[in-house]
């Protein structure tokens, strides 16, 4: 479904030319869940905004079902994160002057055209289903953090997104609030959502189907 | 919901911030209404002031002119086919163009020519309210002005040829006429005519409601003179219709410095707010990288976070626009008031202006939005990654 070949992505340090990720290459399937681990700086983060598209390899092939995602214009990669991709954070990222609704609909809200009523009704029902339909009209500085978290979970159901990108989706919260989303997260995977996850707590790594071990940009197995 | 949530709930996130921005700018324009109102009181005070230093358009019968020459010899130009122009009609039909508001006064002349004792003299038929109207400079430096009609006004280089004193009692065409004062030099033709009540004279040389030819004085600062100059043209077909352009343009030339003052100091207050708008925008774009960061991790544009940045700069202009042009409006009766300077003459409210602005400052502050805007925009998404 997602595959990435000899991707190398380097970045400018002080003038000098840093290599973060060396000729790596992962294959995803369809409704797998995978975890990226591997030490900080490792290179795992680069590779998870390699593959969900938020940065662009340096070289290397990137391929999604059938297309190169490295020859895509910008203006088709934008469509691809609206739709197929949906990329959760460690620090939840909602906008905070926006409702807990508006942050879920947020994707939908891109163009000066209403959202519509069917996909009002979606947000609400995803914010059901993390348990938030009470919460919808509250701002974000309002929740907790494992709250705000199921907001941007909830935000990736509505789109129907076909792959989650989650960076560290439980670093920023407490034990039980972590295990709470790590459930919701094997849940959806469960109904088919694919799931690539880069986190540094083996326990939560261990629940992934998969593991891909990155050292020093490079993967080890 | 639509992208214009965004701004908006950000504007309200911060209401000091917003609020801040939106006074300044709305003083801004607000000053900029207030002065363009001012000036266009004042422009018009000032024209009608002006305009009592003279006539700005003749009016006279059209005529066929010869040049004669004979032998090698030029002798001079003849004019032939004189007409006169009918005074009741000439003056209704001036008084019935599209722009009469802008007509100030009417003040028509009979012109003939007379001997007291040996010596030829201009006699000029006027109307005295009218003629005075457009001649408030005229001083009667012996005597008074005519108050009945056998009362006459002689120029005073006309008085010193024929040796006249105010009280002398003058015989004009068989009738007697009392001097009833004596004009201080003009420096024009006046002075070496004699004036007299343009009924009187019509009488006297039996040419009822016949003029030699009627001076306009009209008011040019809410429209070009061309067009006064083409309606009267075309309701009197046969006469030739001249605008005096010195008049005019002197005229025009205090009106104009007064709007162009106005126009400049607007501009220094316009392009300050615009500056502001744009470093606010600017320190924004800063503190909302991360924002930009999430919409383009959610698919967003470079034109979509463009945009947000633009709608935002063009809501709180529209509102400042708005609110400028309600606060200037109001502000525009207290200054004239202040300044004493309206002479009658008061702003005008119109809805379609207030639409106007509203949107011309809402274009403003969006213009000064598009650098801050594309800033905003070009932001990598890698960059904006890192303030994550």
């Amino acid at each position: 479904m997602l595959s990435a070949y000899n991707i190398t992505k380097n970045y400018q340090t002080n003038g000098r030319v840093v290599p973060v990720l060396k000729e790596v290459s992962v294959n995803i399937s369809e409704g797998e869940f995978v975890s990226i681990v591997g030490r900080s700086g490792s290179g795992k983060t680069t590779l998870l905004n390699v593959l969900s598209t938020l940065v662009r390899p340096d070289s290397g092939e990137l391929k999604y079902r059938d297309d190169n995602l490295a020859l895509f214009p910008e203006k088709r990669l934008n469509r691809l994160r609206q739709s197929d991709f949906a990329v959760i954070f460690q620090f939840h990222h909602l906008l905070p002057y926006l409702s807990v609704l508006e942050n879920t609909l947020l994707p939908f809200m891109s163009s000066l055209r209403p959202v519509s009523k069917q996909r009002v009704q979606q947000a609400r029902a995803g914010l059901e289903r993390v348990g938030l339909a009470d919460k919808a009209d509250r701002l974000p500085g309002n929740l907790s953090g494992g709250e705000q978290q199921r907001v941007a979970i909830a935000r990736a159901l509505v789109k129907s997104s076909r792959v989650l990108f989650a960076d560290e989706p439980t670093g920023s919260l407490d034990k039980e609030t972590g295990k709470q989303i790590m459930g919701l997260l094997m849940e959806l995977h469960q109904e088919g959502l694919t799931v690539v996850m880069v986190t540094h707590e083996p326990g939560y790594a261990s629940l992934a189907e998969r593991t891909i071990a990155i050292e020093d940009g490079t993967i080890v197995h | 919901m639509n992208l214009f949530t965004i701004p908006l709930r950000n504007i309200r996130r911060r209401p000091s911030k917003t609020l801040l921005l939106l006074l300044v700018f709305s003083l801004g324009v607000m000053s900029i209404v207030a002065l363009y109102q001012v000036s266009l009181v004042v422009g018009y005070s000032l024209e009608k002031k002006l305009t009592t230093f003279g006539a700005n358009i003749v009016i006279s019968p059209a005529t066929e002119k010869l040049s004669v020459s004979y032998g090698g010899f030029h002798l001079g130009d003849m004019v032939f086919d004189v007409q006169e122009l009918p005074e009741g009609k000439t003056s209704q039909a001036i008084r019935s163009i599209k722009l009469q508001d802008r007509i100030a006064a009417v003040a028509p002349k009979l012109v003939s020519m007379t001997k007291i004792g040996d010596t030829s003299i201009a006699l000029v038929g006027v109307h005295w309210p009218e003629e005075r109207g457009i001649k408030s400079y005229w001083a009667a430096a012996n005597g008074r002005f005519p108050e009945k009609p056998d009362e006459i006004l002689v120029g005073s280089q006309a008085a010193s040829k024929l040796g006249m004193q105010v009280g002398d009692v003058v015989s004009i065409y068989g009738k007697n006429f009392s001097v009833s004062g004596i004009l201080f030099k003009t420096g024009s033709d006046d002075d070496s005519v004699i004036l007299v009540e343009l009924g009187v004279l019509q009488t006297l040389l039996n040419r009822p409601d016949a003029t030699s030819f009627i001076e306009v004085a009209a008011l040019c600062a809410g429209c070009p003179i061309e067009d006064i100059v083409d309606q009267i043209s075309m309701k009197l077909p046969n006469t030739e219709v001249k605008a005096l352009q010195n008049v005019i343009n002197q005229r025009m030339a205090s009106v104009h410095f007064v709007q162009k003052l106005a126009l400049s100091v607007s501009l220094v207050i316009l392009v300050t707010a615009a500056a502001m708008i744009g470093l606010s925008m600017l320190s924004a774009v800063n503190e909302r990288k991360k924002d930009i960061g999430i919409l383009r991790s959610l698919g967003y544009g470079k034109s979509q976070v463009f945009m947000i940045f633009c709608l935002e700069a063009g809501f709180i202009g529209a509102l400042a626009g708005f609110i400028g042009y309600v606060g200037g409006f109001g502000a525009s009766f207290k200054a004239l008031e202040y300044l004493a300077l309206s002479e009658g003459a008061v702003p005008v409210f119109a809805v379609a202006h207030l639409l106007l602005a509203s949107a011309v400052f809402a274009l403003i502050t969006i213009v000064a939005a598009v650098y801050p805007a594309w800033k905003g925009a070009s932001v990598d998404p890698t960059t904006a990654l890192v303030a994550l």
